[in-house]
């Protein structure tokens, strides 16, 4: 949406000859290729999601109108209508961890967001050893969740934990008891999840940083624009499509941690770490019951999909609009 | 070199994969082809194979020339009974099974997997004591038997001796739970806490199947559960207890041997299994004694909270069902002497006490144990053991009153209101679930 | 912390931009500017340098945890308070975690294996596929990429349970390939270079197609060169991705000669609760190591991807 004003903004000045360029991304070409073409390009991937993804999905429609609990094989599948997706609107943990994963997601994705962002724009500058800061950056995502949970247990400590004793340093009283609390235990997650992903969302950032238009930043320069305004009307539409890109995959990311909280709090204490693919975890792989769990996750993902078809149209509405 | 080790190991899967694909029925789980030979026998179990399974194996395999057993360990927990669920379904070769739990047990049983060895069972005089209903330790469903318990697994109450004498405490032979407290508010002084979490006092009153009423529903509104979390939540707040925020943060639920080691607390209830921790002066050094002493009673209910355990099962879908028994026999009734070493009391079998006891304590058990003590509560006493057989929802209501109790016990939420909502939740997954 | 961590990040963020409000003075001359800028760029450079470092001190700590613990016995890492320096270093952690009973050998050869079929697949069939939702107009393409980004919105344990049953029909139960090919065709993967390739100019292939290049060519010599700093990312990404997949290995793999990395590491700690904190931390190390050197190699790859867009 933003992409468009930029542009115009930018057309007026020596940067116009390349923001021109880039208002029409997928522009008529003179000579067209044939149709076909582009279905052959995506023909390997295609059909790779279709045979991994697309049938074990129509798979998970049929299971979510049966009882089954997989160790039984086909022979104790059990249909049962619509009882599963009854039982999900009915079911107060379904709902609490809904509400759960929401405020998981929406506080820890545009936190991971930023840190990552201003974490690239810092490092895209001429630093010293700036190969090995990014390397440095990047190590919590590399590092293997049985690692993170014994190590942030162990930080996160209320009582001897790094954390808590700098804190105290500090003089903070009433130290949060993070995952030993109902209360404190989501923010403690929240943490240590923008801790282990910002290097993520830094890393595309960087790269993408690295294919910016660079004739720009000169013209604009020269132009005697502002860090300010040339990172307003330069940088940041060119990462647009990035940012998007991170939205969806860090909220899809995030959205379905498991590993961390499985090690971590398994969900606790009380269900206050419960997100929805915990439970859908669980459901499945604790009480084996994996129709319940697939109408669970159909539940979750029909919101979804819902949700974005929703952000998808207002989004068009509004470039349409400008 | 790494990548190399990589792709050969996986070529060979990949012909495996493609062989299976091609028709076989089972996967053989891409190990050697041997593994389908029928003098081969393919056993999962829980047990480390050199605290024991290994010993029991070669001596099976001695007596049987000619035959040879394989034995894959997984780990007891969530993941690992996973693994064997889809291997199980998988069609993995498995011939026997250990199983731990009877959520476990039940499901597998009912899905099949498990064959009826009940004939077997009558056939055979030395199995007489699994055809017991009234304190089962075997799964029953009328002439059909698919799962024996292996051990009995009696809970206990370990003494810090250093500790227990320096707060001036005689030890126990036989006692209620009011004595139990005061033993542990004695205790708990000097920085240290009396223990780490309060023997179930409800099983203690109720027994087998202490969550259900009679008729089959939620029986969280009996006193004894809400007495339970009152109790509890009282010492932790009066430091008598262990932490629960630092029993949580720091995972202790299911290891504790670390706390008691450092002499955290001094009075520990646990399970033979974790005297493989105390006789292992190198990785933990202790200079203490520690004495046994047995669960404490209620109102004259002496329910002990351990439970029979370790069942073997038969794969239905072995081909090699009489040798599978064969060994099955044998581990009843001949691996006593050597699972005890990982802290398994066998059921069955004829060690006497002092091997058993001389296996559990290791050796120079008079330089860090009171034997007498052992002897009297583990063997003498006959520990009451229970096995739950009303199984609805069983999972599902384990982990509502767990999570109810984590918030009660970290003072967050009051007694009276976490055992409404666990008794509440219980019961609507009571109905939802009864006709399973 | 959250708050301390992200305060620091924002305010680092925000000095960016205030100091870089002065900018270069208007209408000086070419050469004068850019000697003034040179002399102001390496006071800069530490300026900028030194807060950069010390932060990532702080984002490292954790990982200096990690090594800590791994050269301690399993009684002293969980002693309270934290010690820093372990008394004695136990090096026989290392030693233990390669050589020893269990040791992550075999788990480390099957990670690698994985991971580089999954690299190659994913960077072929994904770099194809994500140029053509951008740059190839064929019917139906809109419908396709929206049901692409559907697909991306499933949660995975959905997928878990009739991948299983689906992979036991089709005897790659408890085989690598039941990782390995899933992992080839990825729908994020897709999305990531498709977003990339929109942001490039048409006119090159325009151009191109007026020579006569078919559009293969136009997609190997013109497109995909230009996009190697973005296909790095994406080969590091998925390999990180197959490195540390926990999940899928845990579902789909049962005898321990299958087993990769993850799992390996967890078999430490499954025996006695935390208490093998010393050996897994060690593992953990070690299976840092190929990543970090997968990031290094590539990275080396950015730095020469950006000389040459500055060269041109």
């Amino acid at each position: 949406m933003a992409i468009v004003d930029t542009r115009i903004e930018t057309a007026d000045g020596p940067a116009a000859a390349a923001g021109g360029r880039l208002r029409r991304p997928t522009g008529r070409a003179p000579s067209e290729p044939k149709a076909y073409v582009g279905w052959l390009f995506i023909a390997p991937n295609l059909l790779g999601v279709l045979a991994f993804t697309f049938v074990p999905l129509i798979s998970v429609v049929l299971l979510s109108f049966t009882r089954w609990n997989l160790v039984s094989g086909f022979g104790g599948i059990e249909f049962v209508g619509l009882d599963n997706f009854l039982a999900v609107f009915q079911d107060p943990t379904f709902w609490r961890s809904l509400v759960t994963t929401i405020v998981y997601a929406g506080v820890a994705v545009p936190l991971t967001l930023v840190v990552g962002l201003a974490l690239a724009l810092a490092l895209n500058r001429d630093i010293p050893a700036r190969g090995l800061l990014r390397a440095a950056f990047f190590v919590p995502y590399i590092v293997n969740i049985v690692a993170i949970g014994m190590t942030w247990q162990m930080l996160l400590d209320p009582e001897a934990g790094l954390v808590n004793q700098v804190l105290g340093v500090f003089g903070a009283e009433n130290l949060p008891q993070w995952f030993a609390s109902s209360n404190w235990a989501l923010p403690a997650l929240i943490l240590v999840t923008i801790w282990s992903q910002a290097g993520y969302a830094n890393l595309i950032y960087l790269s993408a940083l690295q294919d910016a238009p660079t004739q720009l930043y000169e013209a604009a320069r020269i132009d005697g624009a502002g860090r300010w305004a040339s990172f307003r009307t330069i940088t940041w539409p060119s990462l647009l499509p990035t940012t998007v890109f991170l939205l969806v995959t860090l909220f899809v990311g995030i959205s379905q941690t498991f590993g961390m909280i499985a090690l971590i709090t398994n969900g606790g204490p009380g269900d206050s770490t419960t997100t929805l693919s915990f439970y859908m975890y669980q459901t499945s792989f604790q009480f084996y019951r994996f129709g319940y769990a697939s109408a669970v996750g159909l539940v979750t993902f029909i919101g979804i999909f819902a949700i974005m078809l929703l952000m998808w149209r207002a989004q068009r509405g509004r470039a349409l609009h400008d | 070199m790494l990548p190399a080790s990589g792709l050969s190991l996986s070529r060979r899967q990949f012909a495996g994969a493609m062989g299976a694909a091609a028709g076989t029925a089972a996967v053989a789980g891409c190990s050697s082809g041997s593994s389908k030979d029928m003098d081969t026998l393919q056993v999962w179990g829980g047990i480390p194979a050199e605290s024991g399974p290994q010993a029991v194996i070669d001596r099976f395999q001695e007596e049987h020339p000619g035959t040879h057993v394989t034995y894959t360990r997984y780990v007891n927990d969530d993941r690992g009974n996973l693994t064997v669920n889809t291997a199980l379904q998988g069609g993995v070769d498995i011939d026997v099974f250990f199983t731990y739990g009877v959520p476990n047990l039940t499901m597998r049983t009912n899905s099949g997997l498990a064959a009826d060895v009940g004939d077997l069972v009558r056939a055979t005089p030395e199995l007489e004591a699994f055809l017991d209903t009234e304190d089962p330790k075997a799964l029953i469903d009328g002439d059909e038997i698919t799962a024996l318990a292996t051990t009995r697994i009696p809970q206990m109450v370990l003494f810090n001796e250093d500790l227990r004498e320096r707060a001036g405490i005689e030890l126990p032979t036989q006692w209620t739970v009011e004595e139990y407290l005061e033993v542990i508010r004695a205790l708990a002084d000097d920085g240290k806490y009396g223990t780490y979490v309060l023997p179930d006092i409800a099983r203690i009153e109720l027994g087998p199947n202490y969550r259900f009423t009679k008729d089959g529903n939620s029986n969280f509104s009996h006193p004894a559960f809400l007495k339970h979390f009152e109790l509890a939540a009282e010492l932790i707040r009066d430091g008598v207890l262990y932490p629960w925020s630092q029993a949580l943060a720091r995972q202790l639920e299911a290891y504790q041997q670390n706390n008691f080691i450092a002499q955290d607390f001094g009075l520990w209830t646990t399970a033979p299994y974790s005297l493989r921790f105390l006789t292992d002066q190198e990785n933990y050094p202790h200079d203490f004694k520690v004495a046994c002493a047995p669960v404490p009673t209620l109102d004259g209910n002496d329910w002990n909270t351990g439970e029979y355990g370790a069942f073997l099962q038969i794969n239905s879908k072995s081909p090699k069902q009489d040798l599978a028994w064969e060994f099955c026999k044998f581990w009843l009734l001949e691996s006593a002497q050597d699972v005890v070493k990982a802290g398994y009391i066998s059921l069955l079998g004829d060690v006497g006490d002092d091997e058993l006891l001389d296996g559990i304590l290791g050796e120079g058990a008079e330089e860090f144990f009171d034997v007498d003590s052992f002897r009297r509560t583990l063997f003498e006493d006959q520990p009451r053991m229970h096995l739950d057989t009303e199984l609805t929802a069983y999972t599902e209501i384990t982990q509502k009153y767990q999570q109810q109790r984590d918030v009660c016990w970290l003072l967050e939420r009051t007694p009276q209101k976490a055992i409404e909502n666990v008794d509440s939740n219980a019961q609507a997954l009571i109905d939802r679930f009864e006709e399973d | 912390m959250t708050d301390a961590t992200t305060t620091a990040t924002t305010t680092t963020a925000s000095t960016t931009t205030t100091t870089a409000g002065g900018g270069p003075g208007r209408g000086t001359g070419m050469a004068q500017r850019q000697a003034l800028r040179k002399r102001r760029d390496r006071v800069r450079r530490w300026a900028w340098g030194i807060p950069m470092w010390i932060l990532a001190l702080v984002f490292l700590l954790p990982f200096a945890w990690m090594i800590s613990t791994s050269l301690k016995p399993d009684l002293e890492a969980f002693r309270i308070p934290m010690q820093w320096i372990p008394h004695q270093p136990r090096w026989e952690n290392y030693t233990e975690v390669l050589f020893g009973e269990s040791s992550i050998l075999i788990p480390f050869g099957n990670s690698v294996f994985v991971a580089a079929l999954r690299v190659l697949g994913e960077l072929t069939t994904a770099t194809l596929a994500g140029y053509a939702f951008a740059k190839l107009r064929f019917p139906g393409r809109g419908k396709v990429f929206i049901a692409y980004l559907a697909t991306s919105l499933i949660p995975a344990q959905l997928l878990l349970v009739p991948r299983f049953v689906y992979f036991e029909k089709l005897g790659l139960y408890d085989t690598l390939w039941a990782l390995i090919l899933p992992g080839m065709f990825t729908v994020l993967g897709t999305f990531l270079m498709r977003q990339y390739f929109v942001s490039q100019p048409d006119e090159f292939a325009e151009a191109a197609r007026l020579d006569g290049a078919n559009e293969l060519q136009i997609f190997f010599r013109i497109y995909l060169p230009n996009a190697l700093s973005m296909i790095s990312a994406l080969a590091i990404l998925t390999f990180v991705w197959s490195w540390n997949d926990y999940e899928t290995p845990l579902v789909f793999l049962s005898t321990p000669e299958n087993y990769t990395l993850p799992m390996g590491l967890t078999s430490f700690t499954d025996e006695n609760g935390a208490m093998a904190a010393g050996l897994s931390m060690a593992a953990s190390v070690i299976s840092i190591v190929p990543i970090l050197l997968v990031f290094l190699i590539f990275q080396r790859r950015f730095v020469r991807a950006m000389t040459e867009s500055a060269l041109k």
